[in-house]
Order: structure tokens, then C-alpha cells, then sequence
């Protein structure tokens, strides 16, 4: 392809990915507001009870209906989204500077203690993220899921950055670098202006995707969030009990899930991850 | 028999959407057994015939124009035109046209199989065959690798080989010998010009460079942003030049013969001491094998020869990235060989590349990064100093019209080579090292290059180590050279002293292949020249 | 070439050595040591013993924990094979299908869209079509919660049906990372510039796929496999759990929650050797398949 149909190709795939990514950030601000506002927002403060008449479903006066306890369902899952987005958010930090941050310091560490550490985590890596997190909230409690969810997600983060460190490492382009002079820390430095700062977008994105899906698949297990602390996952464990006829409310947190999801997912723009 | 064997009247095509064409008007005649070159630099449309002709036209673009085959009726250029007509397409080593997976014997066989609708073992049998009609071509066994692995001559054989065990009637040649080393483009044109002769197809082929079409005779089209600029034999244009453009193109050939460096006036201490380094650790030794030299700051050396032939290991060594065995390497004063990582890094600090491999430069960064890491990371300079260093050094290269935050993965290979020019500017090296700095790049581009090149070692006054395969390249930069053959420096000294009396075979068959005349001046002085100065040997040790 | 090949097969059992110290710190919690030092003496004295295999004993049911562990895996493996078979069922030709052109290359990261649901979700959103569409079963609300419960004694249908729901769910999960890995190779090997080279050359678009585009994705996927097998097994880990199968992940929730670390460690063991071996297999399968920078 020549460089104006590479550039222009180039050109068009940002824009998109930028369309994309401010869907994704919009969604995402949206939902920030509501966790804000959730006290504004909710008409029952988290978890009261007879708020209005038991197992009433969706109508003008309750929107998202009421559950078999008669607690209004859009409530709850205001107040539910609030604890889900705050400890995912925890866990997302977390997530990056373990996981993606270290992962390309990692590389420019004296080899051998790279390589071993790349060893220890790819253990870490080897196992699901859910699994860990389950083994490191039974050690310390309930209260630290979101760090467990973290902590879970960062080897995989881990080896990926590390993985992709050490091919930029071996490069042509880094060897002539290093050829001329420049300094490791300064390679370090572009890798993570341009790996995790340029591309924080989609590390951050996805890294919220997948620690929302861990900490809401723990709780609905039971070790993630624990009354009166109720997230969207221990909301819809709360609900399986009958939700074959009372459908809303597990539709309902169900939904707020699969959106703050698919919103992370976006603001990543559809980032899959590895480049091939 | 018919005198024309292929005729295309008007062949215009362009994408859909697209501002201009990108070909127009374009007509050729070419009679059976003839050869016609396509001069032009990148996207001049030169490849744009040949694809046409060598695959069914992609959708979605828009083609006119007819083509007619010999006797046979005209009929219009599209995704549905018949030619009876066997044509076979022959690549250049590093076009990447095979899979670089698998075995470059399977491919070549099984393209061969198909295009003469034989069996495989049969199509082996032709393609051995014709590799050894060519002279000291290797066996089939030495293409039974993958392309990364096998030498680029070896390769462009093998796809020579293929292409005339197809017996064309049109061999579509799409710049072979682009990337080879002067001798082996030499090499492989006498072996192409010899089966054209026995077997009488004829040659359609597009170049970048003009000295393709020096070699192959015949009649020439000068192409530029897709239409005709010229037409004629090649006799009559490469003399009486009638267009400007065309006259640019021949000019960049004689451009390294004609324009000789410069001897730098200004001569300090020795930068690059060499005292009994040895490239080579086996077989049969002699004291010839080790390396005693001196390169004074603001001179030249250039390390001449083929691919393999060592003059990239001695680069290497005198950078500090291999280890030799034995010797000692002092650097601006400094024994390399003591040495640790970071001490090592701290002098490369001196040190520019400019080099002809795309992948030097990192895909990901801007054009304004690209330039400023060496001020960031070398010099503890103000924000506004270093974007002012970087937008002169930009200007010079003439890369200041684009924008900034441009990324080097959407930069033309000669838009990347003066982008690394530009940051060698920035550096402000004692020493650079030119590596192939015109491989890949058509004429115009070439000629840009050198240019830059020079005014780059005239404005900064770098020591200047030029590693090559064109003696061409080493007589514009250099005073002075080594040739290299299997390790091993076969002949030293002046460049201009190699041109006049080259003593060993090797450096007359690198001679031959670029066709460089020696100087007329008056011989030079027998005397050691300022800037390269052997000091006797050191004492042996007790 | 095989230097590489040695390389990687001393870094998979270099990766299961380093599963057995995870095990050996987790099994080392059962002995409750209080404080860094003892803990590391503990940790010390416990790792040769389950380096020889023995993971200690059960604190609720005494039995030797890697016995139990042993025990419940089968029903593991079956939810693991079963979701194993419908992911590449359903992945491999979306994947395909999402290669086969530029706009549905383009197209295909929309996927995540429908991937953004999470497993449990998934399960649940499945039983419920089953039971209130496809009225699989005339259970109660009190299905919800233990359908096995309702699948009688020789009652196959009930018990295929509840087995295909969940390995549905383990397979759809599956089949996203299938469809991924496999899009991402047939990408890299259809944009790749010897295809168009080979056709200028004289070969047909069947023969440079079937020779040389299909055995690197194939080879690509092969080496996915690994990373194919952890979404499985995360996936099994969840659909275990929703559909009440008494298979290791339950068993290994039941076990952390109740603290007993000797079954933890053991069945954490044994997902992480089932990871490691097919990830190991996988590529072993590709050297035969293409070489990894290449070569056939």
C-alpha cells in the first residue's frame, strides 16, 4: 500500500476508534453520575425493606418493579452499580500499575530477575483470575475483593506487557537505540508513553471490563461484596432464587452490568488486545 | 510471425474515489524478443502495468484502455480480458513475494508445476534445468530453506530460475535486481539477457533506478505520477536526454562517480584506534588477519563488500556491540574492551546511524519524537531549545511540511531515511555510521539522499565509517577503504588508489559491477593520507 | 529450532514446578501459622511433602486431600470436554466467517458487544429460556436452584438436557476466545504480502490457502490453546456453581470458604496442571502444524 493510502487508512481507523471510545466514555460518565448521584437518584435509601407492595412488577409508580422483600428494584440497583463501579474502579488501578507498568519495567530489569519474575507471574497467569481472587478474599475477607479482583487480574496484564516489552526490547529499533546511546530508562520511558500512556484508553478499558466481571461473578459466588454492601452481583445471586417467575429483579442489575461492561468495552474501542 | 507481440493503447486506471489516476494514457508496444524498461520513481505507475498484466484487476477500481496480443482482436482492459499470451512474473529477493515460512524450493516448484500444468517432480527437473544454465548458480538442495534464510543473490537466481523454466513468451520483471549489490545485479543480468536471448521472450521491466536499464538495453519509458514523461531507446536517452526529469534520473548514476569527498580539513586526534583486532578465529591464520588502523576525527573509511563478507562485524566490533577476539578497540580515547554496559552506553552517546533498514527507526513514535530522544535523552537542554533544534533539523531534511505527530509506520522508506538524517543532525555525532543508506529508494530519492549526506558531514564534520557494497556509494563519502571478502580484508587503502590499481580479484569484480572510472587526476601521493594512519603494530608481548 | 522447542518444554515444567510452590504456600495455611517466620518455616517443611505428591489431608472429610480432588474432577472434565466441543463447534466457523471479508473484519471486534455478558448471567438468562420457552422442565421455582435435584435415576433426557445447558454455557464462553484466536491468525495470514506475490506468480487462490494461509491459522490456534483452556476453565468454574454439578471448582469454593487449604491447593493444582499440559500440547501440535517464526 503506498504512505498516502496507509496514512489515510490510518487516519480513518482513528476516527473511528475515537467515535467508538467516546461512546464507550460517555456511557461511562453517564454511569459516573449515577453512582453520584445515587442518593439523589434512588428513591429508598440501600436495602429498605417495604419500600412499596412485595414482588410488583415494572410500572409507572416502579419502574424496575419490586422484589419478593418489596424493595424498589431500580433502587437497589442504583445503589448496587455505586459499590460495583467504586470497587471496580479500585481494582482497575490496581489492575494497570501490577499489571501493565510493571510488566515493561519488568523487561528492563537485569534479565535474569525479569525472566524470573516473568516465570512467578506466568504461574500466577496459569490459573483462572476468578480462582485467585476466590483463594485471596477467603485469607484477608470480604472487604478487600476489589484488591483481590486487582490483584487477580494483573498477571495476565503482567505477562502480556511483559511479552510485548521484551519483543519491543529485541527489536531493529531498539538495538539502534541502544546503539546510539540512549539510556534503558529512556526506552522505558517510550514504551510507556506509547504502550500504556497512548494506549491508556484501551489498557484501562479493558483492564475495567474484565475486574467488573471478576468482582461481580465473585460476589454472586459469595465472596465478593457481603450485606449491607450489596453490588449487582450478589444482587442477581440474591434474585436466582426466583427468578424463574419474578424475572425483574435479576433483569434489571443484569442489564446495569452488561452495560457498565460494554461501556468499558467501548471507551477501550473494541481494543481485542495483542496486536497480531 | 506476427511483429508485435503485445500492444496497450491508453490504459488508464485509478481507485474509485481517487483524486488523480494512477496511470493515464499509458501505450506500449513491444515486439517478441524485445525488452522495454519502465523508469520511474515510487508511484509513477511503472507497477501498475505490470500487476495489470500479471493478475485479474482488482473490483472496484476504474480501468480504460485495450490490449491487443499479437494478431489477435483488441479488446478492452477490465477483470474479464483473455490473453493468450504465457507470461511469467519475476520479483526481486526482498519483495516478499514468497511465504516466508516454507520451503522456497516447494514454492518455486509447485509455481512452476502449475504454470506448465505438469506434475511436481517434473517441474523440479525444469527448474534444475535451468539453474544450471546459469554460471556457478547453486544446486536446488540450496533453496530448500525458507527466503528469510537463504542469501538474497542466491534467492533472486532461484526466482530467475522459475520464471524461465516457465518458457514465457512476456517475462514481467518487477525491479529484481532493486535491492542486489552492484556485482550480483550484474551477475544476474547477463544470466537474464542470455535467456532471453535462447529462448526469445520478451522483457517487460520496471525499474527505480536507471542503471537497471544502462544494463539491459533495449527501449525505455520515463514515467512519472503516472504518465509518460518520455520514450525512446535507451541508446539515444541515456546520452541526448531530452527532458528534465529524465535527465535527473541518468544523472543520480554518474552522481557517485563524478562527485568524490572533500578531504576534511579539519584533522584532530585519533577517534577510532584499532590495534590487533581479528575478524576471523578459524581456519588458516596469518598476520594479515589482524587489524591495526586509526580514523581521525572528521575522516572517512569505508567498509567495502558483499553481504557475509565481514564488513558488518568489523562495524560492530569497532561499536562495542560483539566482542573480538583479542585486540583492543579505543574509542575517543577510551578502551572499549574495559568497559561495562553502562559506561559503553554513555560513549555510543557520540555515535549516529543512518542506515538503509526501515525497521531502524520505531513505527510507533512521531516524527518530532523521533528527532527530540537524542536531545531529551543525550543533553539536559530546555523544552524550547530542543524544538527549535528539531524544526532546523527537520527544515534541512525537508521534512518540516509534515505534520509533527505523523507516526514513522506512515512514512515512505524515503521519508524514514531522512528522518534518520535528521536525527543523526540532532546528535551531533563524532562518528556516524552510513549502512546502505540508498537501499530501496528510486533514483529521485537516491540523489536526495546523497545530497543530504553530504551537507550533513560538511555542516556537522562527523567521522564518517560507510559500510557498502557499492564502491559507487564509498567513492562519494569516503578518502579511504577496506574491502572485505569471507571475513577477511583483502585489499586497503585511498579509494582512490583501490580505483586506479586494485591488486586483488575481488575488489576488481567490485569494481566491474558498479563500472566506477578512476579519477584523472594526478596520482596521488605515496605518502599515508591525513585522517587514516596505520601505526606500526604494537610490541609483542613478553 | 530445537533448542527453542527444548527451551519451551523446560519452561511448561518449569510452570507446573511453580504450581506445586503455589500449592505448597496454600496447603501451608492449613497448619495456621502465625507471623512471617513461622509461616516461611512451614512453608519450608511443606513443600518437599507436596512436591512428593501428598497435599495433606481434608479438614472436613480426613480424607487425603488430592483424593477428593481426584474424586470430583471427572464431572469437571465433562463440563470441561462437553463446552470444549461446542467452543470450537461455534467458534471455529464465526471465526471464519468473521475473517472472510474486509467489513466483516472490521466488523468483527461488535462481538464484544454480545461477549460483554458474563457467564453466570449467561447461565441464568439460559435456564430461564429453557424452562419459560423451550419448557425443558415443569419444575417449580425450586428448579432455579438444583435442577440436577430434578433429573430422577436413569431419567437420561432430563440429565442430557441439564448437561447441554451447562456445557452451552462453558461453550459459548469458549467459542469467543476461539473465535478470536482464530480470526487474529486467519488476519495476519490473508493480509500477509506473499499471497498476493504467490498469485502474481502464478498460483491459485485454493493453493496458497490450503498450502500456506490454512496451516498458520491452524498453528495460530493450536498455539491459542493454552489461553483457549483458562476461559474454559473460568467458564466451567461459573457454570459449575450455577447448574449444581458436584465437580472440583465446587469443591473448591466449598473448601476456601470453609478454609480447608490442603483440597484448595490440590484442586488449584490440578486446574493449573490441565491449563499447562493443553497449553503444552497445543504447541507441541503447532511445531508438526507450522514452525512458530515459520517454517512447515
Amino acid at each position: 500500500m503506498s504512505s498516502e493510502a496507509l496514512v489515510e487508512t490510518e487516519i480513518r481507523g482513528s476516527r473511528l476508534r475515537a467515535v467508538i471510545s467516546a461512546i464507550g466514555l460517555a456511557g461511562l460518565g453517564l454511569i459516573a453520575v449515577i453512582v453520584a448521584l445515587s442518593d439523589v437518584i434512588a428513591r429508598a435509601p440501600a436495602g429498605t425493606l417495604r419500600a412499596g407492595p412485595p414482588s410488583l412488577p415494572p410500572d409507572i409508580a416502579y419502574a424496575f418493579g419490586t422484589d419478593g422483600l418489596g424493595r424498589d428494584v431500580m433502587s437497589e440497583t442504583v445503589h448496587a452499580l455505586a459499590v460495583t463501579f467504586s470497587g471496580a474502579l479500585l481494582a482497575t488501578g490496581i489492575a494497570v500499575v501490577l499489571g501493565a507498568v510493571a510488566g515493561f519495567a519488568a523487561v528492563r530489569a537485569p534479565l535474569k530477575l525479569g525472566v524470573a519474575l516473568r516465570g512467578i507471574v506466568g504461574v500466577l497467569g496459569s490459573l483462572p483470575v476468578l480462582l485467585l481472587a476466590v483463594v485471596a478474599v477467603s485469607i484477608a475477607g470480604h472487604e478487600i475483593a476489589p484488591i483481590a479482583a486487582g490483584f487477580a487480574a494483573s498477571p495476565t496484564i503482567f505477562n502480556r506487557s511483559f511479552d510485548r516489552a521484551l519483543r519491543l526490547a529485541r527489536s531493529r529499533h531498539a538495538e539502534y537505540a541502544r546503539a546510539t546511546g540512549i539510556p534503558a530508562l529512556t526506552l522505558l520511558r517510550r514504551d510507556l508513553a506509547y504502550e500504556v500512556r497512548g494506549n491508556f484508553l484501551n489498557v484501562a478499558g479493558r483492564a475495567l471490563a474484565s475486574t467488573t466481571i471478576a468482582l461481580a461473578t465473585l460476589s454472586f459466588l459469595g465472596f465478593g461484596a457481603a450485606p449491607p454492601h450489596v453490588d449487582l452481583g450478589l444482587m442477581i445471586a440474591g434474585a436466582r432464587a426466583s427468578y424463574l417467575d419474578l424475572w425483574w429483579p435479576a433483569l434489571f442489575p443484569a442489564l446495569a452490568l452488561i452495560l457498565l461492561i460494554l461501556f468499558a468495552r467501548l471507551a477501550a474501542a473494541l481494543d481485542e488486545g495483542e496486536p497480531p | 510471425m506476427s511483429e508485435t507481440l503485445l500492444r496497450i493503447r491508453d490504459f488508464t486506471l485509478a481507485q474509485a474515489g481517487a483524486v488523480k489516476p494512477a496511470i493515464a494514457g499509458f501505450s506500449l508496444t513491444l515486439e517478441p524478443g524485445g525488452t522495454l524498461t519502465l523508469l520511474g520513481e515510487t508511484g509513477s505507475g511503472k507497477g501498475v502495468v505490470l500487476r495489470m498484466l500479471a493478475q485479474p484487476i482488482r473490483r472496484g477500481l476504474q480501468v480504460r484502455g485495450a490490449i491487443q496480443v499479437r494478431d489477435g482482436a483488441e479488446q478492452p482492459i477490465g477483470r474479464s480480458m483473455a490473453l493468450d499470451l504465457r507470461t511469467a512474473y519475476l520479483p526481486g529477493p526482498h519483495a516478499n513475494v514468497l511465504n516466508p515460512d516454507a520451503s522456497v524450493l516447494s514454492q518455486l516448484t509447485l509455481i512452476v508445476a502449475r504454470k506448465l500444468r505438469q506434475p511436481k517432480t517434473s517441474a523440479r527437473a525444469e527448474l534444475m534445468v535451468a539453474l544450471e544454465r546459469f554460471p556457478g548458480a547453486p544446486t536446488l538442495e540450496a533453496f530448500d530453506h525458507p527466503p528469510p534464510l537463504i542469501a538474497p543473490e542466491v534467492l533472486a537466481t532461484g526466482l530467475l530460475a522459475a520464471a524461465v523454466a516457465q518458457t514465457p513468451d512476456l517475462l514481467l520483471a518487477d525491479d529484481p535486481l532493486g535491492e542486489l549489490s552492484p556485482a550480483h545485479a550484474r551477475s544476474l543480468v547477463s544470466a537474464l539477457k542470455a535467456e532471453q536471448k535462447r529462448l526469445g521472450f520478451a522483457l517487460l521491466y520496471s525499474a527505480a533506478r536507471a542503471e537497471a536499464a544502462n544494463l539491459l538495453g533495449g527501449n525505455l519509458i520515463v514515467l512519472r505520477s503516472g504518465s509518460i514523461v518520455e520514450e525512446g531507446p535507451i541508446a539515444r536517452l541515456a546520452t541526448a536526454q531530452s527532458h528534465a526529469y529524465t535527465q535527473t534520473l541518468f544523472r543520480s548514476v554518474s552522481a557517485g562517480e563524478r562527485q568524490s569527498p572533500d578531504r576534511s580539513a579539519a584533522r584532530g586526534e585519533p577517534l577510532l584506534r584499532v590495534q590487533g583486532v581479528q575478524l576471523v578465529t578459524r581456519g588458516k591464520l596469518s598476520a594479515r588477519d589482524k587489524l591495526n588502523f586509526e580514523l581521525r576525527r572528521g575522516a572517512s573509511l569505508a567498509l567495502i563488500g558483499e553481504i557475509g563478507s565481514g564488513r558488518r562485524a568489523l562495524a560492530r566490533a569497532l561499536l562495542g556491540l560483539d566482542r573480538v577476539a583479542g585486540g583492543r578497540i579505543v574509542f575517543d580515547q577510551v578502551d572499549i574492551g574495559v568497559l561495562n554496559t553502562a559506561m559503553m552506553a554513555r560513549l555510543r552517546r557520540r555515535v549516529a546511524f543512518i542506515t538503509g533498514d526501515d525497521d531502524a527507526l520505531d513505527p510507533r513514535m512521531t516524527i518530532f519524537d523521533t528527532v527530540s530522544e537524542p536531545l531529551r535523552a543525550h543533553l539536559d537542554m530546555p523544552r524550547d531549545l530542543i524544538a527549535h533544534n528539531r524544526d532546523a533539523a527537520l527544515k534541512r531534511v525537508g521534512l518540516a511540511a509534515l505534520p509533527g505527530g505523523r507516526t514513522v509506520a506512515s512514512l515512505s522508506p524515503f521519508d524514514r531515511r531522512r528522518l534518520q538524517i535528521a536525527r543523526a543532525i540532532v546528535s551531533q555525532p563524532l562518528l556516524a555510521v552510513v549502512d546502505e543508506p540508498l537501499r530501496g529508494l528510486d533514483a529521485f530519492a537516491q540523489s536526495v539522499v546523497r545530497d543530504l549526506l553530504r551537507n550533513f558531514r560538511s555542516n556537522e564534520g562527523p567521522a564518517l565509517l560507510v559500510v557498502t557494497s557499492d564502491f559507487g556509494l564509498a567513492r562519494a563519502f569516503c578518502e579511504d577503504g577496506f574491502v572485505f571478502n569471507e571475513g577477511r580484508v583483502v585489499e586497503r587503502g585511498s579509494i582512490a588508489t583501490l580505483l586506479r590499481a586494485p591488486q586483488d580479484p575481488h575488489t576488481r569484480k567490485l569494481l566491474e559491477a558498479v563500472a566506477v572510472s578512476p579519477p584523472a587526476a594526478a596520482p596521488e601521493p605515496q605518502k599515508p593520507p591525513a585522517g587514516f594512519t596505520e601505526p606500526s603494530p604494537p610490541a609483542p608481548a613478553p | 529450532m530445537w533448542r527453542d522447542r527444548l527451551l519451551r518444554a523446560a519452561q511448561a515444567l518449569g510452570s507446573l514446578l511453580g504450581a506445586l510452590v503455589l500449592a505448597s504456600l496454600l496447603a501451608t495455611l492449613s497448619q495456621h501459622p502465625h507471623g512471617f517466620w513461622p509461616f516461611l518455616s512451614a512453608f519450608c517443611a511443606k513443600l518437599p511433602v507436596v512436591f512428593g505428591g501428598d497435599f495433606g489431608r481434608s479438614a472436613v472429610t480426613d480424607a487425603p486431600a488430592i483424593t477428593n480432588a481426584l474424586a470430583a474432577f471427572p464431572a469437571t472434565l465433562q463440563l470441561l470436554s462437553g463446552g470444549a466441543l461446542i467452543a470450537l463447534l461455534i467458534g471455529i466457523p464465526l471465526g471464519a466467517f468473521l475473517s472472510a471479508s474486509r467489513t466483516l473484519r472490521a466488523a468483527a471486534p461488535l462481538m464484544q458487544i454480545i461477549a460483554a455478558t458474563p457467564v453466570f448471567v449467561a447461565a441464568l438468562a439460559l435456564i430461564w429460556i429453557a424452562v419459560r420457552v423451550l419448557h425443558w422442565s415443569e419444575a417449580s421455582q425450586a428448579s432455579a436452584l438444583s435442577w440436577t435435584a430434578f433429573v430422577k435415576p436413569g431419567d437420561w433426557s432430563a440429565a442430557l438436557h441439564a448437561f447441554a445447558l451447562s456445557a452451552l454455557t462453558v461453550g459459548v464462553a469458549g467459542a469467543a476466545s476461539v473465535q478470536l484466536s482464530l480470526r487474529r491468525a486467519a488476519v495476519r495470514a490473508w493480509s500477509a504480502p506473499y499471497r498476493n506475490g504467490l498469485r502474481m506468480m502464478g498460483l491459485g487462490t485454493l493453493d496458497i490457502d490450503l498450502r500456506y494461509a490454512a496451516p498458520e491459522v491452524l498453528a495460530a490456534l493450536l498455539r491459542d490453546v493454552g489461553e483457549i483452556a483458562l476461559a474454559l476453565i473460568s467458564a466451567t468454574a461459573v457454570a459449575e456453581w450455577v447448574f449444581h454439578r458436584d465437580g472440583a471448582v465446587v469443591l473448591f469454593l466449598k473448601s476456601a470458604a470453609l478454609g480447608d487449604w490442603n483440597v484448595v491447593a490440590a484442586v488449584l493444582f490440578l486446574l493449573a496442571v490441565i491449563k499447562l499440559v493443553a497449553e503444552f500440547l497445543g504447541l507441541a501440535a503447532s511445531w508438526f502444524v507450522a514452525r512458530e517464526d515459520g517454517a512447515p
